[in-house]
């Protein structure tokens, strides 16, 4: 096995448990260096908890876990000398200014000292507070603060980060400039674990992993998830009658969903079943005249809830 | 354990003492603040004892001795009663602490028969001032007799004899002046490093709690001993200063002589700080609230060092069972040595006992803080 | 009115019930002091560690020793044999009292010469020194009044007798001297005090730090009827404090009880008045639990030292006895100590009652004024 293939992070069967609630249930996941990985689920679903026992701070009740190959429950010191973390509240020093802070961090994650001003230049830089460097942390806007934590956590350039919520609370100018500086280090190699609510977010991922009530309910590029998880093609189709359109499509070959978006019919096509093409000719002899059909595209909303529903109905009729 | 994230840990720390307006209030202003509080406040030197006197006799011998009680400078009359009447609401009002009764032929049974008496009569409520009233009372008395047996024999031609006369020569080792004073300010400085210590330290670990900076921080290499030394660093140094200055308002100001070693002062006061640091750290640990950490912290630190470390109430007199509870209050230990070297001019040779004692404390306490805190968040 | 009053206060009840820390402040203290006062502290001398050094080993000076057992507040707890081991002795708190009977001492007394005798005294505790000291001489004048009138032939016209004065020693009030009946009475007052201004500051600050005050500023009550409603649970919980240390202090310390409960009621919720206004005038100067702490105890701490509950105000510098003039705690103490151990009543206390009254006025006058004020702003 070559070393640099092995992936950054590796989660085998990874369980926590409070009493009797289980926060995180048997998760199993791999996330391959360089890689953007998205944590996306409601509140309470287990991201934090998952995140925190990635690095170290929550020890696991079952399962294990490696990351940058260092084995998260016996060799915890180690991790967090190779990773770097953004908690969800923000958690620098407010009484401290930008400078002593990072230089904190700095001494705290032992940066060579020949290093220590270069590498603080570039947090600075980074996070766009040149000048500001003797400005009291409380002082600071969000998106600053924000990105001030992550300058903290890369100082002494680890292989592997993790960011719990990061752009929670944080202007949408600020949060795409946040990714923007996210995609930087990741194109020089870093691993990068971000959870976040925004569904918006999860598109600047490599992989998505969906997560909810503890379980890993999906795993994959924005794209796969659209085409697996949503279990065909989304197209909109103009058309009336819609409730008699709808009814048809239901009983048609290759249909997964059909649903009526307002003035118009969301339909899903599956495999070897009804085309683009071949949908206006069915729809006719059902007595529907059809009007123009183009592709949507799906936003991962759809897709979660999709995910989520199946789940809910699959527990239902359990 | 790494030597540099234990000073970035320190220096940090250092940074938020000096931005806290608060911690600064503590460890500047309160010091000095309880210096003179306690320094002034707490006393047990009655110099001018009120007393009311009730001369039923009235004759120039009875007034002469009523003189006499304010002569000597311990007294001060205060109210001179015609009845019982009198003395009764003078009591019952506390306008005097102690009275004196002088019978109505106490002259001519003086004469008579060598012998007379007088009543004193002490408002009981506060004993300490009564036991310290009685003894000067006695000492009046004593000197008037001396004066009264003179004379008698001179009066009857009787030579002046000492058979079977004790001269008592008391001499005071150590607090010559007998100032309270001096008993009490070196437990003060005791008490002041006992408040400000755990005041400050008790806030270190729950205030990042409450702020959430302590998840960023577990999550970083730092190792929890580099956390506890890094952080109680600044505090021990503040500690020391604060003695430094205590110690030195102790002898230049309050005029406490000072005949000890400095150098086993210093060591001492350094054991007595780790263990108050020790304790501080340990409740701040476990919790995660400040407000509620400086409270327990208040309860632990001031109440067993101003009740029960001897600071004012002397253990020696304290009923057995109780003595032995003061084994466990480490300031005791403390509050002996500094009057030790203050007073006495012990060394390490005289107080190795109460130097072990604090040693065991600090040792235990540091341990146990050490333990105490997880770099984990369940 | 009385609605919102009894919704607030049973808000104000249950908040206290759940608030851990709150009941802990509570109980704690108020255990611990009664511990120690009850059985602690004292400043009274009940046994002096004695070394005795006998270096003429005669009948006088064992009968001298003797008298200083006798008087059963001497120990002797070494005999030393040389002078060395007396000053190792005392160096080491080992014994705080050394007796030096020289070689000679019989013959001097028989002689009329006069028998000199030292006496060491370890001054470290200069109280217990004094108070022994007196002990010590008027042990002495006894011994030597014993001697002399053994040693010297009865001659009828010229017995002197030497005793001179005497005096009839008659402590009023407590005549057991019990330290408990002096400090029990002091508890009551003191522990009152911490709590109940400390209770009262809290609960309004945390209203103001947690923003329910706002919550509550924008409902129909009156500041009058909030102020009652923060501060009537607290001074109920004072009062009860009162009655319970008492209670403890009569049934089970057994201090008596011989004055007018009415003029003890009188007093106490007049000083339950004074401190809640003090509760609520620091409560005024805080945004956050903590600043209450520390406000709390930088001016309470001062209250409770300088009231007399302990140190004697008599021995304070001028200075600081004028303070204690405007300390409600000083004048509560005296009610107390007056009511419990002199029976006395209104005609002997109304000036400290009055004084009590005055400061309770002008402090709840100051705070209900400064927290309309910050209220509105």
């Amino acid at each position: 096995m070559n070393p640099a293939q092995d992936p950054a992070v590796v989660a085998q069967g990874l369980t926590k448990r409070f009493g009797h609630f289980v926060a995180v249930d048997h998760l199993d996941l791999s996330i391959a260096r360089g890689e953007v990985m998205g944590f996306i689920g409601p509140n309470g679903a287990g991201k934090s908890t998952t995140i925190r026992m990635f690095c170290g701070l929550v020890t696991p009740s079952a399962g294990r876990a490696t990351v940058a190959g260092f084995d998260v429950g016996s060799q915890s010191q180690a991790v967090r000398e190779h990773i770097g973390y953004m908690s969800q509240k923000f958690s620098l020093y407010g009484d401290l200014t930008v400078a002593e802070n990072l230089r904190f961090f700095g001494g705290i994650y032992r940066v060579p000292q020949q290093e220590m001003a270069e590498r603080v230049a570039f947090a600075l830089s980074m996070a766009g507070l040149e000048g500001r460097e003797n400005a009291l942390v409380a002082t600071l806007a969000g998106g600053w603060k924000q990105r001030l934590a992550l300058g903290c956590a890369i100082l002494h350039r680890p292989p592997v980060l993790f960011l719990d919520e990061p752009t929670s609370g944080v202007e949408p100018e600020a949060r795409r400039k946040f990714w923007d500086l996210i995609h930087q280090l990741a194109a020089g190699g870093v691993t990068i674990l971000v959870s976040t609510h925004y569904m918006d977010e999860a598109e600047y991922c490599n992989r998505i992993a969906l997560i909810d009530r503890g379980k890993l309910m999906a795993v994959g590029s924005p794209g796969e998830l659209r085409t697996r998880e949503l279990g065909g093609e989304l197209v909109e189709v103009a058309c009336a009658p819609l409730g008699a359109a709808r009814t048809a499509l239901l009983t048609a070959p290759g249909v997964v969903e059909a649903a009526i978006f307002g003035d118009k019919l969301h339909v899903v096509l599956g495999q070897g079943g009804l085309t683009s093409e071949t949908l206006p000719d069915f729809l006719q002899t059902h007595g529907v005249q059809t009007g123009q059909i183009r592709d949507v595209v799906p936003s991962l909303e759809d897709v979660f809830v999709r995910i989520v529903s199946r789940a809910q109905d699959a527990r239902s009729a359990a | 354990m790494n030597l540099r994230r234990l000073l970035a840990m320190a220096y940090k720390e250092a940074l938020q003492i000096w931005r806290d307006p608060r911690s600064l209030a503590i460890a500047l202003i309160m010091p000095l603040m309880q210096m003179g509080l306690l320094g002034y406040g707490v006393s047990l030197d009655i110099k001018h004892v009120p007393l009311c006197v009730y001369d039923q006799e009235n004759s120039q011998l009875s007034r002469a001795i009523d003189s006499r009680f304010q002569a000597a400078g311990w007294f001060s009359i205060t109210h001179v009663l015609h009845s019982q009447a009198d003395l009764r609401n003078a009591m019952n009002a506390g306008q005097c602490i102690a009275a004196v009764v002088i019978p109505v032929d106490f002259s001519r049974h003086l004469a008579s028969t060598g012998t007379a008496s007088i009543q004193a009569i002490f408002d009981a409520t506060d004993v300490n001032t009564t036991n310290i009233a009685q003894g000067y009372l006695q000492g009046v008395i004593a000197q008037t007799n001396a004066q009264i047996q003179a004379q008698w024999r001179a009066a009857h031609g009787v030579q002046p004899t000492l058979i079977g006369q004790v001269n008592l020569q008391p001499s005071t080792w150590f607090n010559e002046t007998l100032d309270s004073r001096n008993f009490i300010i070196p437990g003060v400085v005791a008490v002041i490093l006992a408040l400000v210590g755990a005041q400050l330290t008790s806030l270190t670990v729950s205030r990042e709690w409450e702020r959430g900076t302590m998840e960023q921080l577990i999550s970083t290499p730092v190792t929890a001993l580099e956390v506890m030394l890094g952080k109680l660093l600044p505090y021990f140094v503040v500690g020391m200063v604060d003695a430094v200055v205590c110690l030195g308002l102790a002898v230049y100001w309050f005029g406490v002589p000072m005949r000890g070693n400095l150098v086993t002062l210093f060591a001492a006061t350094a054991l007595f700080s780790m263990v108050i640091l020790g304790i501080g750290y340990l409740i701040s640990v476990r919790i995660r609230s400040q407000l509620g950490a400086s409270q327990i912290a208040l309860l632990v630190t001031m109440l067993p060092t101003t009740l029960l470390s001897g600071y004012t109430f002397p253990i020696d007199q304290m009923p057995a069972p109780i003595q032995a509870l003061t084994l466990i209050v480490y300031p005791r230990y403390y509050v002996t040595i500094l009057r030790g070297i203050f007073l006495k001019g012990s060394g390490i040779a005289d107080l190795w006992r109460p130097l072990l004692g604090l040693l065991i404390f600090a040792v235990v306490i540091v341990y146990l803080a050490a333990r105490a805190f997880h770099k984990r968040l369940d | 009115m009385f609605e919102r009053l009894r919704a607030m206060l049973m808000k104000e009840f249950l908040q206290i019930r759940r608030d851990r820390w709150a009941m802990f402040r509570l109980i704690v203290p108020m255990i611990i002091q009664m511990l120690v006062f009850g059985y602690a502290a004292t400043f009274t001398v009940h046994h002096v560690a004695t070394v005795v050094l006998d270096l003429d080993q005669s009948q006088a000076s064992r009968s001298l020793i003797s008298h200083f057992v006798a008087s059963g507040r001497f120990d002797v707890v070494e005999a030393a044999r040389s002078r060395a081991e007396v000053t190792h002795a005392i160096d080491n708190d080992v014994a705080v009292l050394a007796i030096v009977v020289h070689a000679g001492f019989q013959q001097d007394l028989q002689n009329g010469k006069g028998a000199p005798l030292q006496v060491i005294v370890d001054g470290t505790n200069s109280n217990t020194a004094l108070i022994a000291l007196g002990y010590i001489s008027q042990i002495v004048a006894q011994f030597s009044s014993d001697e002399a009138s053994r040693l010297m032939p009865p001659h009828a016209s010229l017995a002197a007798p030497q005793t001179g004065i005497s005096l009839q020693l008659q402590p009023w009030f407590n005549p057991g001297l019990e330290d408990r009946w002096f400090f029990i009475p002091g508890v009551i007052g003191s522990l009152t005090l911490l709590q109940v201004v400390s209770l009262t500051a809290f609960a309004i600050v945390r209203e103001r730090e947690v923003g329910t005050l706002e919550q509550i500023m924008v409902s129909p009550i009156r500041s009058v009827e909030f102020i009652l409603g923060k501060t009537v649970p607290f001074f109920l919980i004072g009062l009860g404090d009162i009655l319970l240390v008492s209670a403890i202090g009569i049934l089970w310390f057994k201090v008596p009880f011989i004055g007018d409960p009415l003029v003890m009621l009188a007093g106490s919720m007049l000083f339950l008045l004074a401190a809640v206004g003090m509760g609520l005038l620091l409560s005024t100067f805080s945004k956050t639990q903590q600043q209450a702490f520390a406000l709390n105890f930088f001016f309470v701490n001062p209250f409770f030292i300088l009231s007399g509950f302990a140190f004697p105000i008599a021995a304070m510098p001028q200075v600081l006895q004028w303070f204690t003039l405007i300390n409600p705690l000083r004048y509560f103490l005296v009610v107390i100590r007056a009511v419990f151990l002199k029976g006395v009543g209104f005609a002997v206390l109304w000036p400290d009652l009055t004084a009590l009254a005055a400061l309770a006025a002008v402090m709840l006058a100051v705070s209900v004024l400064r927290f309309r004020s910050s209220l509105d702003a």
